[in-house]
């Protein structure tokens, strides 16, 4: 492939931005909601 | 418009909803980054610096796709005074921010092999890297009016005003190709026609639905993390004044 | 109840839809007028029609930009010359250094640089534009046959 060094970081950055904005949103969503359901229990 | 006011309702629609968009966004995002990058030809005149395309144009969409989701809640929050609309805001605008850099980012390292440069102050380039600008603006003012509230997205107004005078920077970057002279070349799809043959549109319109289904899984996620910090808070602010 | 005049008549929601249109326009009417005194400041370069018709004095740094004519390509080691064309007009450029792969006869080209006492530009750099059509060589092979300078 030419121009690799170029192509591979392009996407090795989206990549880690899409799945690192799914996974910080998860935890986060994850600690509220828990948070939450342990109040309720209470 | 109020039958969605329920949080409630909302919630029962959410859960469904976020793990059939993330899921089935990371599935096409996969199969067109896959195809993008080992299965489709190189570009007649760019070679295979054209698979940059695949993560720069679904970037690129995001950017200003999710300002104008962002701007409309803004809207929203403000007339209508409907708490969702502001959650909603808040959760796209870092999730826009992200895109908005990668773009940038994305479309620097497409820039140099095609172009000869990393970056020019052209119309397109400097109207995008406004947009980020008015995403970190936001994100800034939202978090201190928050703070002065109590955390309470509902009560500030400045962000959302700042989201809605921003708009006028969208139309800016749509044509800024067509304005002005610009490196940056013209938009390839318009609702007529598209320049991109067949073989190369196909892992683009896949990562654009995927990126796309990814980013509402996220927003979805994001306002539910805020209602139940909201509900969390006013859970603590009642048993501090019963038994206060 | 009483009927007021104005804003005051509306409900409060309608009224804040009211402000909220009027404000909107106000602000697009305002970027309008911005954009169009702005105008040509925001360009990023300049055709040859627009640099021979207001010529800049010589010295003067300036972007041109255009298609590469067809057959002007020569070389001479380090050295490259050429004409920009936009299909009007066309200003002869020469330019030391290396040229972006994508340089090519027919294709988008945007220089920065100044006009000689001879009228030649002398470009410090060279950028490649690409157009917005993207397919295989095989397509393009087939639709016409894509001259590769140097």
């Amino acid at each position: 492939m030419t121009h690799a060094e170029f192509i591979y970081p392009s996407y090795a950055l989206t990549i880690a931005g899409l799945l690192g904005a799914v996974a910080w949103s998860f935890v986060a969503m994850r600690r509220a909601e828990a948070a939450v359901a342990k109040e309720r229990r209470r | 418009m109020h039958r969605f006011a329920n949080p409630a309702r909302f919630l029962r629609i959410a859960r469904v909803l976020t793990p059939l968009l993330t899921l089935i966004g990371l599935g096409l995002a996969a199969a067109g980054l896959w195809i993008g990058l080992f299965a489709s030809p190189p570009d007649y005149q760019q070679g295979d610096s054209v698979r940059i395309m695949y993560v720069h144009v679904p970037a690129a969409w995001l950017a200003s796709g999710g300002y104008l989701g962002m701007a409309i809640a803004s809207a929203v929050a403000l007339v209508w005074r409907h708490p969702l609309a502001a959650i909603a805001a808040r959760a796209i605008a870092p999730v826009g921010a992200l895109f908005t850099a990668i773009c940038l980012v994305s479309g620097s390292l497409w820039g140099k092999p095609t172009w000869g440069t990393y970056w020019v102050w052209d119309a397109r380039l400097t109207s995008m890297l406004v947009l980020l600008f008015l995403y970190l603006g936001y994100l800034a003012l939202a978090s201190a009016e928050d703070e002065r509230h109590g955390g309470d997205p509902a009560q500030g107004k400045g962000a959302a005003i700042l989201a809605l005078v921003g708009v006028v920077n969208l139309p800016i970057i749509k044509f800024s190709v067509e304005w002005w002279n610009t490196l940056h070349q013209g938009p390839s799809i318009t609702l007529t026609k598209s320049t991109i043959d067949p073989a190369m549109l196909l892992p683009l319109m896949l990562s654009l639905a995927g990126f796309t289904l990814v980013f509402g899984g996220v927003v979805l996620m994001r306002m539910r993390a805020a209602l139940a910090r909201t509900r969390t808070a006013a859970r603590g602010r009642r048993l501090a004044e019963a038994y206060a | 109840m009483t009927r007021r005049a104005g804003l005051g008549r509306l409900r409060p929601k309608h009224q804040r839809l009211v402000l909220l249109g009027a404000a909107l326009v106000a602000l697009g009417g305002a970027s309008a007028l911005a954009l169009t005194t702005l105008g040509d400041r925001a360009t990023y370069f300049y055709a040859p029609s627009d640099v021979l018709a207001h010529a800049p004095e010589a010295g003067r740094a300036i972007r041109l930009g255009g298609l590469v004519e067809r057959g002007s390509v020569i070389k001479a080691g380090v050295l490259t010359r050429f004409r920009v064309t936009d299909n009007a007009h066309e200003v002869a450029v020469n330019y030391t250094g290396i040229v972006p792969d994508l340089f090519r006869e027919g294709q988008g080209v945007i220089t920065e640089g100044r006009f000689g006492a001879n009228g030649v530009f002398v470009a410090d750099t060279v950028l490649a534009k690409h157009d917005e059509k993207y397919m295989p060589p095989e397509v393009a092979g087939s639709l016409h046959k894509v001259g590769r300078v140097g």
